[in-house]
């Protein structure tokens, strides 16, 4: 039986299942409630955040399934300002698109609890029910526009892919359970360091746990479906999709990484993951540069950018898990942004959301012009900006490690990347205004959204300490 | 007087002024130039507090702001010093900031705030990166000049900026990311060595000269991060075979935008050699002095040769650029005192001689909106003013006694003849062949037979345009005249590099 303290630990996940729940009731007996359900979602948001960071953190916790630990904060707390961003968004969002309900919110909320349970999860099962919550709402949303082709490919799309993802995570799991005899990561991680070390069964159940996290991730060769589930969902599921799962599948790769010692296991681990980041970079990068539609471009560039992350779940320890962690917010921030500027996009998600649509808009729309821009350059990793700071950081810990050579090719591949930022600003303000204007919508809360996203990636760029240090005391449980 | 802070003042005072501008509407255009020009001139007097403050017998860093915690974490400092020679180089800076919004008053007639914003962005890049004294503030510092950059050539500039905006940005970041790696590598380092994480030039100094030189180039880290700071200096010197993202730069840039670059960012190149290449690793230096030499007169030489052909007055005046700036690294890889001391002036020089030269080409291609040397001929008698100060600065330009760029020149040349002869003569063929494509130019713009009736009622050059060039000439004269008020502060400073 879970005690109350059990209860305790996970009551921010509580807190947002809960609203759920009262949203889905909200919206089918008082339709009139409606329009403050967005605002309900960011104050239960906040308050779950409120939540986990007041709060002791109590660490094991459900007999050991579960771990509430200061990586779970803080993987926590930038769910849960996704979570706020996604739904400051999606208000103005689904009102223009005539799509508004309080079920999207409840299912937001749900999946970002889902993606909570796994970041936390020490347990292999609790970890796969923690997937499941994520995945199976983010199935529904990404379909949210149900009436349009696209929305329902990129729905069906990541289902399928979705099962087929949970079907190797699934099996993964099994395997290591018959290597180990538990599912726990840390009896696990115990097993081996007492055991013969990488056994076939434990490579091969590893291997297909990992490629079920990188179907999640989008890493090569698990990317393809990320371009039409990026271009077919609404652009804030879209956004909120970039950041969340990604976020919580890399922490659970970080916990792996530790608890198996996976650096030192074998040296297949750094190979393997090493060339599935490389390729990841490479693909993304390149691949990104011909894409005309934007959000598609940024499919592409998510692809690259958790291949960066890779870098420093491959280094391990405190310096490349800290890394990553920063990593995480800072994209979380740059994404969100980007988003909420093409979110002020088009009419209705059917229409392409092409890049040249955005020529003139520099000067037309001057502070979502800039939001997007400040993102676009964070993005290629232009200082002052987070994503510097970020790249930065990971680069840091693989030369520190003495992984060069992964340095080496990270930096040449932001280098690539930087092309196809600058294209997004070169039509931003480089090109007049085409007579027909496909133009950004006028919306005051969407532009608002993008300002403080884009105000808070440059400030952390400028300040990068306080997150830092915030990352790096997380990390040392990550200690070798 | 000492002000506190004032390298900081000197250094955020532009960008903060960039924030002022952007709180005012972009539809009160005078305002804004008048404004971003009350803040040059303000940054320009505030920075002559600096040469007051300035003393020229102490040979290390001086004015020292910090080291301020930034990213303790990895101990990464906030701090700024100067020594004589970036003295030099931020008080050309803050000379040329007025002069180019001045230069730009008329020409820059659209998007007035995005124009002064960028530029006053981009002098804090620029001061910063002269004055910073940890290696990641500096390379925060280095990229923070692109974006800006990137603006004032893709949205001011002419008919093919893109292409030369996107070029610039490549070409420059393919440079500073294996920097990046470079300097990361140092950092850890300094921390094997020393146990301490640390990016502070003063630590890198002693530590990163114990870097091993191995006898391959793959078995010597510190040939290869010698070599990753060096790619960054060189595409941005430019050095010959980098070069060629400088004359697309420089021809779709806009008048202020080539001044600024010509002026101060090529600057920064030749001050990165001398400051961290040179420094740094003195073993991988050594090593390398035949091979910068060998580019140093190809680029003197090549350049010279293709501003030659050029049919428009601002493509040759950016090969000449090339050309002066391979006189710059000449001088820097002999290593003499006298020819480190005549790179330095000759920094300054070039910023001023070129400086000056693309604000007058840029004045008559506001008239004619033609930069063709064969579309005029024979206008001296219709712009006698502009011809006058036009022939001055070409003088300038290629070393004529009295004025600023023969004393560069000259001990440039002296000063390496001792340690490599060979090298001096084919440099001085490079000053024949400067004297040559500048002189035909200016005749054949000038006093050829007069070809071209819209010439006709060609404007001279008015008083603003007098006042934004006068400055310039002030100091064209004023080095030529007394350089040694311009050599002494840097005496010192010169001394303790060379000495390492």
């Amino acid at each position: 039986m879970p005690t109350s303290t059990d209860l305790l630990a996970l009551l921010p996940e509580l807190i947002l299942i809960l609203s759920a729940g009262i949203f889905l009731l909200l919206e089918a007996f008082v339709p009139s409630s409606r329009r403050n359900i967005p605002l309900l979602t960011m104050v239960s948001a906040a308050l779950a955040c409120w939540a986990r960071v007041a709060l002791p953190l109590p660490g094991s916790s459900f007999s050991g399934m579960v771990r509430i630990d200061r990586v779970s904060a803080f993987v926590d707390v930038y769910i849960l300002a996704a979570v706020l961003l996604t739904a400051w968004m999606a208000g103005p969002f689904l009102r223009r698109t005539k799509t508004e309900g309080g079920e999207f919110y409840s299912l937001l909320l749900l999946a970002a609890s889902g993606a909570m349970i796994m970041a936390s999860s020490t347990d292999l099962l609790a970890l796969f029910l923690g997937l499941e919550l994520l995945s199976i709402p983010l199935y529904v949303l990404n379909a949210y526009f149900r009436k349009t082709e696209i929305g329902l490919e990129a729905g069906l799309k990541y289902f399928v892919v979705g099962a087929f993802a949970a079907g190797f995570v699934a099996f993964g799991i099994a395997l290591l359970y018959g290597a180990a005899g538990s599912t726990n990561m840390e009896v696990i991680g115990r097993t081996i360091l007492h055991g013969e070390g990488s056994t076939p069964l434990l490579v091969v159940g590893l291997a297909m746990f990992v490629g079920g996290m990188a179907f999640k991730l989008a890493l090569v060769p698990f990317h393809g479906w990320a371009p039409d589930v990026y271009q077919g969902s609404p652009t804030p599921v879209t956004a909120f999709l970039s950041v969340v799962p990604k976020g919580a599948a890399l922490v659970v790769l970080l916990r792996l990484a530790a608890n198996l010692d996976l650096f030192h296991l074998t040296g297949h681990w750094v190979w393997a993951a090493g060339i599935i980041a490389v390729a990841s970079q490479t693909l993304g990068n390149i691949v990104a540069i011909v894409q005309r539609d934007v959000k598609r471009m940024l499919a592409y560039s998510g692809i690259a950018h958790m291949g960066y992350a890779m870098v420093g779940v491959i280094v391990g320890g405190s310096d490349g898990s800290a890394a990553v962690l920063f990593y995480l917010a800072a994209y979380t921030f740059m994404n969100m942004g980007a988003f909420a500027v093409i979110a002020l996009m088009s009419e209705n998600e059917n229409e392409p959301h092409l890049i040249s649509d955005m020529a003139g808009q520099g000067f037309k729309r001057p502070v979502a012009a800039l939001a997007l821009t400040v993102c676009m350059f964070s993005l290629a990793g232009v200082p002052p900006f987070v994503g510097f700071t970020a790249k930065f950081l990971v680069f840091r810990s693989a030369v520190n490690q003495g992984l060069l050579a992964l340095a080496i090719l990270g930096v040449i591949n932001s280098l690539v990347s930087a092309f196809y930022y600058l294209r997004v600003v070169y039509m931003l303000y480089m090109r007049p205004l085409p007579k027909r204007e496909p133009a950004f919508a006028k919306s005051a809360m969407l532009t608002a959204t993008a300002g403080v996203a884009a105000l808070a990636v440059l400030l952390i760029g400028l300040f990068p300490s306080p997150m830092i240090r915030a990352a790096q005391s997380a990390a040392q449980l990550f200690l070798r | 007087m000492q002000i506190p802070h004032l390298l900081t003042i000197v250094t955020i005072g532009p960008a903060v002024a960039a924030g002022v501008l952007g709180l005012i509407p972009g539809r009160y255009e005078r305002l804004h130039r008048w404004l971003a020009l009350l803040a040059s001139v303000v940054l320009f007097v505030v920075s002559l507090f600096l040469w007051t403050g300035f003393n020229p017998d102490v040979a290390g860093f001086q004015l020292v702001d910090g080291p301020i915690a930034w990213i303790p974490q990895l101990g990464i400092n906030y701090t700024l010093g100067m020594d004589g020679i970036s003295l030099l180089l931020v008080l050309l800076t803050t000379l040329l900031i007025p002069v180019v919004i001045l230069a730009s008053w008329t020409s820059i007639s659209e998007r007035v705030k995005g124009f002064h914003i960028s530029l006053l962005l981009l002098t804090t890049g620029m001061i910063g990166a002269f004055l910073a004294l940890d290696l990641f503030l500096f390379y925060v510092f280095w990229e923070l000049m692109l974006i800006p950059m990137y603006f004032i050539i893709g949205i001011w500039g002419g008919a093919r900026r893109i292409y030369a905006a996107v070029k610039f940005f490549i070409y420059t970041m393919v440079g500073s990311v294996f920097m990046l790696v470079a300097i990361l590598y140092l950092g850890f380092f300094h921390h094997q060595l020393t146990g301490v994480w640390s990016f502070a030039y003063a630590d890198f100094l002693k530590t990163a000269p114990q870097l091993a030189m191995g006898s391959s180039i793959l078995h010597s880290p510190q040939l290869l991060v010698f070599l990753a700071f060096a790619l960054a200096f060189a595409i941005k010197v430019p050095m010959f075979p980098f070069h060629t993202w400088l004359p697309d730069a420089h021809v779709e840039a806009p008048t202020g935008g080539s001044i600024i670059l010509a002026g101060v960012l090529l600057k920064l190149g030749t001050y990165g050699f001398l400051r961290f290449n040179r420094a740094l690793f003195p073993a991988a230096w050594e090593a390398c002095v035949p091979l910068i030499l060998i580019l140093a007169v190809i680029g003197i030489l090549y350049g010279a040769w293709v501003a030659m052909v050029q049919p428009d007055m601002k493509k040759l005046v950016a090969y000449s650029s090339v050309s002066h700036l391979g006189f710059v690294m000449l001088g820097l890889a002999a290593g003499t005192i006298a020819s480190t001391q005549g790179a330095v002036l000759q920094m300054v020089n070039h910023g001023l001689s070129t400086g000056a030269l693309f604000l007058l080409v840029g004045v008559i291609y506001e008239r004619r909106h033609t930069r063709l040397i064969a579309d005029y001929g024979g206008i001296a008698k219709v712009v006698p003013i502009y011809t006058g100060l036009f022939l001055l600065v070409t003088l300038s330009s290629i070393g004529l006694p009295g004025l600023n760029g023969f004393v560069g020149e000259f001990l440039i040349l002296a000063g390496s003849w001792e340690k490599y002869p060979a090298v001096v003569v084919l440099g001085a063929l490079g000053i024949i062949f400067g004297a040559v494509y500048m002189l035909w130019m200016v005749q054949r713009v000038f006093w050829s037979p007069f070809a071209h009736e819209e010439n006709r009622d060609l404007k001279d050059i008015n008083l603003r345009e007098v006042l934004a060039v006068l400055p310039l000439l002030v100091f064209i004269v004023w080095i030529g005249v007394h350089p040694t008020t311009f050599l002494s502060p840097m005496e010192a400073a010169v001394r303790l590099l060379l000495a390492r």
